[in-house]
């Protein structure tokens, strides 16, 4: 119970006017940066992680989880009322999102999204202060041989889950990220690897260009090569924002289910909030008594994916904090931001810092509560941002791509970072590499290469540590099987058992 | 163009990448003048990624090949080619090209005008509306510089380009 504890110090922490107002601006810029088909949760955090240099450190975390959690949730008013994903999150929102509005409903689909939301982003934040201490405190007793599978699962999972056709193409883009974080001054010896002579390459690729770049220009040139998406205007009589709960009651059980699901999601490296919401819509739709309302403006698929996605939020920290490692994209800027402001991430963080974990806590709270005011007072504000041109709205947001970018370091070198990662990032996206893998090989390639070499120069050169120590050998069969599950034969034989327990209980 | 050829394409180009990524590796300094541990090489993890690339970008040729339901669908197709042009041209020559030549705020300025105006101005349309236009963007762009120059400069501290 020392985790509800220091959530209640946290939330004491942060209960000052100067942090709250804080709070309040970032969250609302969070729901209109994620309201806006273009911008995502992650370059809004990466964008942000550019703007609060100077601010302290607790302050500039609170301000970057406000825009994640925001973000998250702000992608359900475009996928409401334009039938266009507002961030890849909210792709499952308007599956029944949008039906609604098309009905009139507009408004109860956004009260619902809201409803969802803040409980799917609540469970989320118990499993968050219930689980990463003790997690934190397993991982104490990871070596290299543990935290270089745990690189390696990392990579794999994240390609194979984030992959939209062949999970081939989520594992090239983890290499490709990994061999991105192979460039400079490597850890153990020093040595500077892949500079190609300039100099400027020697500390290696930082992962806030890349993110901006990836993210940021990359969805600039992704918004300009769309077509806009027409805003649902019918309006019903008995619209309303505010969800009646006995709707809420009545789903009760989705609820609690889809921000289990979603904070599970998170919880795995590098995954994210689309792949929360699909696996709790399709939990959902599979375990509902109304599975043919499903798509056609069905209020549990509505919940059931707003809640999977928000959960997904808070479950993607506890494997940032505890173990470095992000659980999605937005949570790899958010580790990157974090090293910027002097706070280290991993197994270490309940010495040095014992009482962050309840801290983060209570901002995803604070912002939760925030993000609920926001979305059921201003639904009719956050559908005149949806009109505003990308005419004016892209520029705006480069600017601030290039400008955010050079404040880093103040070196020009980092704006050719950014530029060359959006070039080649809108590529990728357009052939179906997920960026997600990417980014997480940038951010874990340097955690791989040294426990590898480690681990090697500890055991002599000898490779069997890595597959006889208990957890080593856990992520090797772990990793082992995903490769398997993915020849259509080892999945048709390991899947028989289950589906013969399930022709049985259905008989 | 079809996905199946967009995958060779990049398989092939992966496949290069790979093999350049084992020889950087091999040839890497094996750093024996410091008496490092021979499996500490620096090359070593470059090797491997190398092999993965390159065995990845085999697999995704031939796949090509195989998954023909996958190799159907287009590649930037559904979009515009010309609105995609002029935005990459545009961001592309304000990042690589004015910021760093021009002074940060005029770069600024210039930039967010242009994207602006090439994107809302309507060509055939009634001279008050081009006005209308044309005033919205140089409105937008000396807003953008001045606030951005603002910030960064007097809040953050950053030394402008």
């Amino acid at each position: 119970m020392s985790g509800l504890a220091d959530l209640a110090a946290g939330l004491s922490t942060l209960a000052t006017p100067q942090l709250l107002f804080h709070a309040a601006w970032a969250t609302l810029l969070g729901i209109i940066v994620g309201s806006l088909p273009g911008l995502t949760a992650t370059m809004g955090v990466a964008l942000m992680t550019t703007l609060t240099y100077s601010l302290d450190s607790t302050a500039a975390i609170f301000v970057l989880i406000c825009m994640y959690v925001g973000a998250i949730y702000g992608g359900s008013r475009s996928a409401i009322l334009l039938n266009i994903p507002g961030t890849p999150a909210s792709a499952a929102t308007s599956l029944d999102g949008y039906p609604l509005a098309r009905a009139g409903r507009a408004g109860y689909a956004m009260g619902l999204a809201t409803a969802g939301s803040a409980l799917g982003t609540i469970v989320g934040v118990i499993m968050l202060v219930l689980i990463a201490p003790p997690l934190a405190e397993a991982a104490l007793n990871f070596g290299s041989f543990e935290f270089f599978w745990l690189a390696v699962f990392g990579i794999l999972i994240s390609g194979q889950l984030t992959a939209d056709t062949t999970p081939l193409k989520g594992y090239i883009a983890g290499i490709l990220g990994l061999a991105v974080a192979m460039v400079g001054s490597e850890g153990i010896h020093a040595h500077v690897r892949f500079n190609m002579g300039v100099t400027d390459l020697n500390a290696g690729i930082a992962l806030i260009p890349a993110m901006v770049g990836a993210f940021g220009f990359a969805e600039v040139l992704t918004a300009m090569w769309n077509r806009s998406g027409e805003i649902a205007n019918k309006k019903d009589k008995s619209d309303r924002t505010l969800p009646e709960l006995i709707d809420l009651w009545r789903y009760k059980f989705t609820i609690v289910r889809s921000g289990i699901i979603g904070t599970l999601v998170g919880i795995i490296p590098g995954v994210g909030e689309d792949i929360g919401a699909w696996a709790s819509y399709a939990t959902a739709k599979k375990t509902s008594k109304e599975q043919e309302k499903f798509g056609s403006g069905s209020y549990e698929g509505l919940i059931s994916a707003e809640t999977g996605n928000s959960a997904v939020v808070p479950g993607s920290l506890i494997p940032a904090i505890t173990l470095a490692v992000p659980g999605s994209a937005s949570a790899a800027v958010l580790i990157a931001a974090f090293f910027i402001h002097g706070i280290r991430p991993g197994p270490l963080i309940m010495i040095e810092q014992p009482q962050f974990i309840g801290l983060v806590s209570a901002m995803v709270l604070i912002a939760t509560l925030f993000m609920a005011i926001y979305g059921l007072t201003l639904t009719r504000a956050f559908v005149q941002v949806l009109r505003v041109p990308y005419s004016y709205l892209m520029p705006v947001v480069f600017v601030l791509c290039v400008i955010g970018t050079y404040a880093l370091s103040q070196r020009m070198f980092d704006i050719y970072i950014m530029v060359f990662f959006g070039l080649v990032g809108f590529l990728l996206r357009q052939m179906k590499y997920p960026m997600a893998p990417l980014v997480l090989g940038i951010i874990l390639g340097d955690l791989l290469d040294k426990s590898l070499r480690r681990g090697l120069t500890l055991s002599d050169g000898d490779l069997l540590p890595f597959f006889t120590r208990p957890v080593s050998a856990g992520f090797v069969a772990i990793i082992v099987l995903s490769i398997l599950m993915n020849i259509a034969a080892v999945r048709r034989i390991a899947m028989s058992p289950v589906r013969w327990l399930g022709d049985r209980f259905s008989a | 163009m079809r996905m199946a050829l967009a995958d060779r394409i990049s398989a092939v180009v992966f496949l290069a990448l790979g093999i350049a990524l084992f020889v950087g590796g091999w040839t890497m300094d094996r750093l024996e003048i410091r008496r490092i541990h021979p499996a500490s090489i620096p090359g070593l993890v470059p090797m491997i990624l190398g092999v993965l690339l390159a065995i990845c970008a085999v697999l995704l040729f031939r796949s090509s090949y195989t998954d023909t339901e996958r190799g159907k669908v287009g590649v930037l197709v559904g979009g515009s080619w010309s609105r995609l042009g002029l935005t990459a041209i545009l961001c592309t020559g304000y990042a690589l090209g004015l910021v760093g030549w021009l002074s940060y705020f005029w770069a600024t300025a210039i930039f967010t005008f242009a994207f602006a105006l090439v994107f809302s101005l309507p060509v055939d349309g009634a001279r008050r509306d081009q006005a209308i236009a044309v005033a919205g963007s140089l409105a937008l762009a000396f807003g953008v510089a001045f606030s951005s120059s603002i910030l960064f400069r007097e809040l953050f501290l950053v030394r402008l380009p």
